[in-house]
């Protein structure tokens, strides 16, 4: 019944727009002069994004003997795939010279710690300021809002301090604590406005039917939680594989991430620099969260428009 | 398989056996080819002492460096690392992990094979605490031979900026540009002392950049001068400059597009990746008529407060950097030049050969403001000058008093 009501809230909240659509939409088909404007704005900013892009791709398919000569956007003479080959197996980050594929399995195994823990602290920390009497939720929820304000430079020093006290500075332990600490102000509080939208009535329900706090948030709370979790997904995905800072603070001498070896690869300034081989290895490392993005890009657009981060 | 194991533990076992075999934690910021080329001849040499190298590399520019201090407070310190800023080695050793090195330079008799402006850059307060690995100069001119005689030039022949100068109408009519300038701040922060060395002189340099500013030389006739020189070469430089890589620079050059670039000698290693040999494909001369050159000197930084064996793998290490062998292969793989006036000849280039000659006189050099200055008002300096640079209709005066007020802000 309650779950019922649920559901029907949320599918009113897609179908307001959907029934008020017709009066918005276009009178008659075919091609207006307002239209060819639009169209001409779109794909001027569609050629914004796409022509530095277009330039780091063929790239990282030329030669170094053709990039020397400067027109970038020629095409290659020929097309070699050497670039790639150099970024992803021989790339030197120090001494060692194995590729990015040495920081791509160290940012894979950053990843998956620092997203449960992450979500995990963050999701239940929401669902009980949302729904639980909580005593001075009021004024922990302005001091987690405060605290996404405070720039992670400031306190990286005491994190430091902290980590290594706990003996987890310099593994990859240290880095998904920092990321989960770091993300909790922001991500609470999407989860707590996403769970503040449960109707009392459920919550009460489901108190009377005898459910602990954990039960009802596994049991109910969780099922619910697709659209945000989609959301979440994506956005901590991209913001720890992006993550230079924290990895390169926390991850100690061999668990630094991907960015950390690339950064190591473009960022000469006595050496010699091959562009071809940066192009590649940026792209490289651009590519899992664009994966990522298009697998579940349509959730997230859904888990948008269902209200996930409104409020 | 088995059996391969076993032996390759036994023969870890005998090699870990032999006197002291330590694990050597390295932080560095080299990564690109030639850098960890060199980077090996120093592994191969330690390796031969019997200890192993393990690597840490984080890239980072110069200034403090922040990285570093990370890995000393979270407790897992490198052993030897990289570094050339004076006071993150007096932050180390009030930290009581600094370690001087001046006994053990002079057992090894070192220091008197050490150009002065070498010297004096490995000292922080009186005290020998950098292994010096590479020396760059920072304001060396080079040149396209075959664009110089097309255009009917000779830059070895010139004796003033005025005279180089004078030749740029020359070149630019037989269609290069003459000089290839990189806008970017820090290159023209470069290009600023290595000028101010050059135009000015030792003295005008050192209250500049010294570790105590004179204020007086900020409002001098060599100041102006200097000012007025950035002005030309500003005014020389052609359309593309603005932030232009460095590298990118280079790159005209050695395609043939300008004649020359003023730029710190690590250009080299350009050149010889495109694979164009020094003295037949390009030339390298000091700033017409320079009164003084800059010398860059990268220098590695050794733990403190460490255990005996640490301690003795540690100057196994330092001794292993500056041996002369050593160190002439390794300016051949990074494009340096050897720190020591001893190297062996035939190991070295001519623009090598040149360097060591022009820094054979110890009143011809100064020091890498990195190595001395202020990190603030080495910054301050920077910015100025950059702000000079981009603004043509700033005028000396205005630099000038903008350089006052910044010293009595930081340093007054």
């Amino acid at each position: 019944m309650s779950q019922m009501s649920a559901s029907e809230r949320a599918a009113g909240a897609t179908e307001v727009p959907v029934a008020r659509a017709p009066y918005f939409v276009r009178k008659k088909k075919g091609i207006s002069p307002q239209s060819i404007a639009i169209i001409v704005f779109l794909s001027m900013c569609a050629l914004f994004f796409c022509i530095p892009l277009y330039v780091v791709v063929v790239t990282s398919f030329k030669s170094m003997d053709q990039i020397r000569e400067g027109a970038i956007f020629a095409l290659p003479q020929i097309w070699t795939l050497d670039a790639w080959d150099h970024a992803w197996n021989k790339a030197c980050s120090g001494i060692n010279c194995h590729g990015l594929k040495v920081g791509f399995w160290n940012s894979v195994m950053i990843l998956f710690p620092s997203l449960i823990l992450s979500i995990a602290l963050s999701m239940v920390t929401g669902y009980a300021l949302a729904l639980w009497n909580v005593r001075w939720a009021g004024a922990f929820l302005f001091l987690l809002f405060i605290c996404a304000f405070v720039p992670f430079q400031i306190i990286m020093y005491p994190l430091i301090v902290m980590t290594s006290s706990m003996k987890v500075y310099g593994t990859i332990w240290g880095v998904a604590i920092v990321h989960a600490v770091l993300a909790m102000p922001v991500l609470t509080l999407i989860f707590r406005n996403y769970y503040k939208d449960i109707p009392q009535e459920i919550m009460s329900a489901a108190v009377m039917d005898s459910g602990s706090f954990w039960k009802i948030f596994f049991e109910i709370i969780l099922p619910m939680s697709g659209n945000i979790l989609i959301v979440i997904l994506i956005l901590q995905i991209t913001s720890i594989w992006n993550d230079y800072l924290i990895g390169v603070t926390f991850g100690g001498l061999n668990g630094q991430p991907m960015t950390v070896n690339l950064a190591n690869l473009v960022t000469i300034s006595t050496g010699t620099t091959n562009y071809a081989h940066n192009m590649a290895a940026a792209l490289l490392t651009a590519i899992p969260p664009l994966v990522v993005y298009f697998v579940v890009g349509k959730l997230f657009v859904q888990g948008v428009t269902a209200g996930a981060i409104k409020g | 398989m088995l059996k391969k194991t076993l032996a390759g533990l036994a023969v870890a076992l005998l090699l870990s056996s032999t006197a002291y075999a330590e694990e050597i934690v390295v932080y560095h910021s080299w990564s690109s080819g030639p850098e960890v080329a060199a980077l090996n001849v120093i592994k191969k040499g330690i390796e031969a002492k019997g200890h192993t190298w393990t690597d840490i590399a984080i890239p980072h520019d110069t200034g403090s460096n922040v990285n570093l201090m990370n890995l000393v407070t979270g407790g897992s310190p490198p052993n030897v690392f990289m570094e050339s800023n004076p006071g993150v080695f007096r932050d180390l050793a009030g930290l009581g992990f600094g370690r001087p090195v001046t006994e053990f330079f002079e057992e090894q008799g070192i220091t008197e094979h050490l150009p002065l402006a070498v010297a004096k850059s490995i000292t922080v307060d009186g005290e020998i605490v950098k292994i010096p690995t590479a020396l760059h100069i920072d304001g060396m001119a080079y040149y396209n031979m075959e664009v110089a005689k097309a255009a009917g030039v000779d830059p070895a022949s010139w004796t003033s900026l005025d005279a180089m100068f004078a030749d740029f109408q020359k070149v630019s009519d037989a269609g290069y540009v003459p000089l290839a300038i990189g806008g970017q701040q820090w290159q023209v922060g470069y290009l600023f002392h290595a000028l101010a060395a050059a135009t000015g002189g030792v003295d005008f340099y050192n209250g500049v950049y010294g570790a105590e500013p004179d204020p007086a030389v900020l409002d001098s006739a060599e100041m102006r001068t200097l000012l007025e020189t950035l002005r030309k070469f500003q005014e020389a430089a052609d359309e593309g400059s603005a932030n232009r890589e460095w590298n990118v620079t280079t790159n005209m050059v050695i395609t043939g597009k300008a004649l020359m670039q003023i730029h710190g000698d690590w250009m080299k290693g350009e050149w010889t990746a495109a694979g164009k040999s020094a003295g037949t494909d390009f030339g390298c001369i000091q700033i017409p008529g320079a009164k003084a050159v800059v010398a860059t000197v990268d220098s590695w930084g050794l733990l403190g407060g460490q255990s005996p064996e640490m301690d003795q793998a540690e100057l196994d290490f330092a001794s292993v950097v500056v041996d002369p062998e050593v160190q002439a292969e390794f300016a051949l793989a990074k494009g340096s030049t050897p720190v020591r006036l001893d190297a062996p000849e035939s190991a070295l280039d001519a623009c090598s050969a040149e360097v060591l000659h022009i820094l054979a006189d110890p009143a011809h050099q100064v020091q890498n403001p990195h190595s001395m200055s202020d990190a603030d008002w080495q910054n301050s300096i920077w910015d100025v000058v950059f702000n000079f640079w981009s603004d043509p209709s700033m005028s000396v005066d205005d630099a000038i008093a903008q350089l006052q007020d910044n010293y009595e802000t930081i340093l007054g």
